[in-house]
């Protein structure tokens, strides 16, 4: 891998982590139409992997500090007391532990098998439009369920535990390689009758300690031997996908303050589709 | 509800340390991080379970 491959994966970590079309999807696809030589398995290659999913974690975090902040500090509070207050911040905490285990434990028990029989090219690209699919199929849910009554959409904090867990458990979904956790997860979130704006923004707090904890627990990688070859990629590449999934996540909460999925699910689809012909005819092989 | 609260505090616990240990075909970090954290979780159950109910006012 070159430094300017390692860059160019960097950017497109930092975008694709956030937007609804798969960041590993996108990592195993890009490579492949470009004909890049990587070996995804080498410790090399996920040594810098680590890096980029760290940097994507920590702009989520510095995105949302004053959030986070209100959020552990409820969360401490409730503990503490042993008893719920109902604040807006209680109830987010409790949401997203409610939202975490099922996905955490998914991923733990599941997610290097799903990898290692789904992570190539053409199931990618299935999985792509099938990631279209569930995004186009979640808006048309939700105008339909939403037409047949009047009420105003519900507030974050209003979503019961169940709910919380629901949402957490679509991400499941993103462990097969193509198939977006934000995209899963705000589709889910719209589900439950929130507004596109409460649903991405429950998506992306949802992601933090996910991610976050998944690169944590690999940085010994990146000090071992063979990380330490990939250092300089490691450290520019994690910073640089940093910078771009803050921009990332500033642009998308702007966007769904007004805007909705299917221009991603289009994108999906058009892109998966494009991929899966080009898989299939050996155009590249 | 305490009992239980107790019961699975304990065996997450343990689940955690096997798994630490490699009782299940080698270590496994993540999987015992995992386990821990279910049974901080389950401690936090049984201090909501503990703590004096609010008054009604």
């Amino acid at each position: 891998m070159t430094f300017g491959q390692a860059m160019f994966l960097a950017v497109l970590q930092g975008v694709s982590e956030l937007f609804p079309i798969s960041s590993l999807g996108h990592t195993v696809l890009i490579p492949a139409l470009l004909r890049w030589q990587i070996d995804r398995d080498s410790p090399e290659f996920l040594s810098f992997v680590v890096a980029l999913h760290l940097g994507t974690a920590l702009a989520l975090v510095v995105f949302y500090w004053a959030t986070w902040k209100g959020i552990v500090g409820a969360f401490v509070r409730s503990v503490a007391r042993g008893r719920f207050e109902r604040t807006a911040d209680e109830k987010t905490a409790w949401l997203l532990v409610a939202g975490t285990i099922p996905v955490a434990l998914l991923g733990v028990y599941f997610e290097s098998a799903v990898r290692t029989l789904f992570a190539s090219p053409l199931p990618v690209s299935l999985f792509l439009v099938a990631n279209g699919t569930i995004m186009f199929l979640g808006e048309h849910l939700r105008r339909r369920q939403h037409a047949a009554s009047d009420r105003a959409y519900r507030a974050l904090e209003s979503l019961n535990w169940r709910d919380g867990a629901l949402i957490g458990l679509s991400q499941g979904l993103a462990l097969l390689p193509g198939i977006s956790r934000s995209g899963t997860s705000i589709v889910a979130g719209l589900l439950a009758d929130l507004d596109h704006e409460a649903a991405a923004r429950f998506s992306f707090l949802l992601a933090t300690p996910v991610i976050f904890a998944a690169s944590v627990l690999e940085v010994p990688k990146l000090f071992t031997a063979s990380g330490n070859t990939v250092l300089t990629e490691a450290l520019a590449g994690g910073v640089l996908a940093g910078v771009v999934a803050y921009a990332s996540v500033a642009f998308l909460t702007k966007y769904f303050e007004n805007n909705d999925l299917r221009p991603f699910g289009w994108y999906c689809l058009i892109v998966g589709a494009a991929c899966a012909v080009l898989f299939i005819t050996k155009v590249i092989a | 509800m305490k009992l239980i609260a107790i019961v699975l505090a304990v065996a997450f616990f343990v689940v955690a340390v096997l798994y630490w240990v490699g009782m299940f075909g080698g270590p496994h970090v993540k999987h015992g991080i995992l386990f821990a954290g279910l049974g901080v979780l389950a401690l936090i159950w049984l201090r909501f379970q503990s703590a004096a109910p609010t008054r009604a006012r």
